[in-house]
């Protein structure tokens, strides 16, 4: 086996076939696969970390971990993208476990990066993110898992399902209560983040 | 109720804002990840040997003599044969014809009474 064929990838494959393609050497298909799926495993690992290092490490580790898998992947068995959530949310608790209790590193949260809006409007946008990432740290580890999954990725919830190896229903109840918490958090900021009563 | 309807409008806002904010795997990060990618298709390309190598064992005897034979359908086949030669000799059934009368004699359960009266005699004859 030779080294990677390197170039332009081909945005037009499925995940599965780019696996396919990366396993047989082609490392056009890893760069695509790199594109697609590392920076929807780098958000989700910063929102159920809460900062930045950790978050690449995780990614990093997730995308290993695929290459590796690569050559037995069975295409068509499962989604690529459910697997490498399933195993970045693994590695996240596992790193929370060896940590006893995580931080919130506000300034890792990735800040939107609009030009048309003021700078006024770009700071409140910020605060209130930050405000949203500091109360999903508030979460129990699976509630901010299953809010993250569900309305930052907006996956369903057969698919988180699947990725938390839960049930369906349990996804609900873990949506729900996370959802009235983060709700009970940021009502008591609602000044501070420029919220009106009117 | 209003407040609790507000404060879930508010939250879904901040959802929806943060899915809009760019997704940008840094640079650094990129590279480490295509560095290996390529790192672990070289552990792949190793793991794979060009032929599969044979495995040699050696087998015992029995095991030498029973694929000598045919193996384990042989074995059983040989099995029934042997208790159907068996069942036919004891009892054989009505359809089959008496193996004495294809040897010569007339009756097969004459056979064991002139020989047992033949070795009476003899027996008589020695007292």
């Amino acid at each position: 086996m030779g080294p990677l064929l390197m170039g332009e990838p081909d945005p037009t494959l499925s995940d599965d076939a780019l696996l396919v393609l990366y396993a047989n050497g082609d490392g056009r298909a890893a760069q695509e696969l790199t594109g697609r799926l590392a920076p929807r495993c780098l958000g989700v690992a910063m929102r159920v970390l809460g900062n930045r290092a950790e978050a690449e490490d995780v990614t990093q580790e997730a995308m290993m971990r695929l290459w590796r898998m690569g050559p037995n992947w069975q295409p068509g068995q499962a989604q690529l993208s459910t697997w490498l959530y399933r195993v970045t949310m693994n590695l996240c608790i596992d790193l929370k476990r060896r940590q006893k209790g995580g931080y919130v590193d506000l300034d890792a949260v990735p800040e939107p990066e609009d030009t048309a809006r003021s700078a006024a409007e770009q700071i409140q946008d910020g605060t209130r993110h930050d405000a949203l990432q500091a109360a999903l740290m508030q979460l129990p580890e699976r509630q901010r898992q299953a809010v993250v999954l569900r309305h930052i990725e907006e996956l369903a919830n057969p698919e988180i399902a699947g990725i938390m190896d839960i049930s369906i229903e349990a996804v609900e109840s873990l949506t729900a209560r996370g959802k009235r918490a983060l709700a009970a958090v940021l009502a008591n900021k609602r000044q501070e983040l420029g919220y009106n009563d009117g | 109720m209003a407040e609790l309807d507000k404060a879930m409008q508010e939250l879904d806002d901040l959802f929806a804002s943060a899915r809009e904010a760019p997704r940008h795997l840094p640079d650094h990060l990129n590279k480490a990840i295509l560095a290996d990618a390529v790192t672990a298709r070289s552990e792949a390309a190793v793991a794979e040997p060009a032929v599969k190598p044979v495995v040699l064992q050696r087998q015992g005897f029995w095991r030498q003599l029973l694929l000598a034979v045919g193996g384990l359908p042989t074995i059983g086949g040989f099995a029934v044969a042997c208790a159907a030669g068996v069942w036919i000799g004891l009892e054989p059934p009505s359809f089959l014809p008496d193996p004495a009368q294809l040897v010569g004699y007339s009756d097969s359960t004459s056979v064991p009474y002139d020989s047992y009266d033949l070795a009476v005699m003899l027996g008589e004859e020695v007292q």
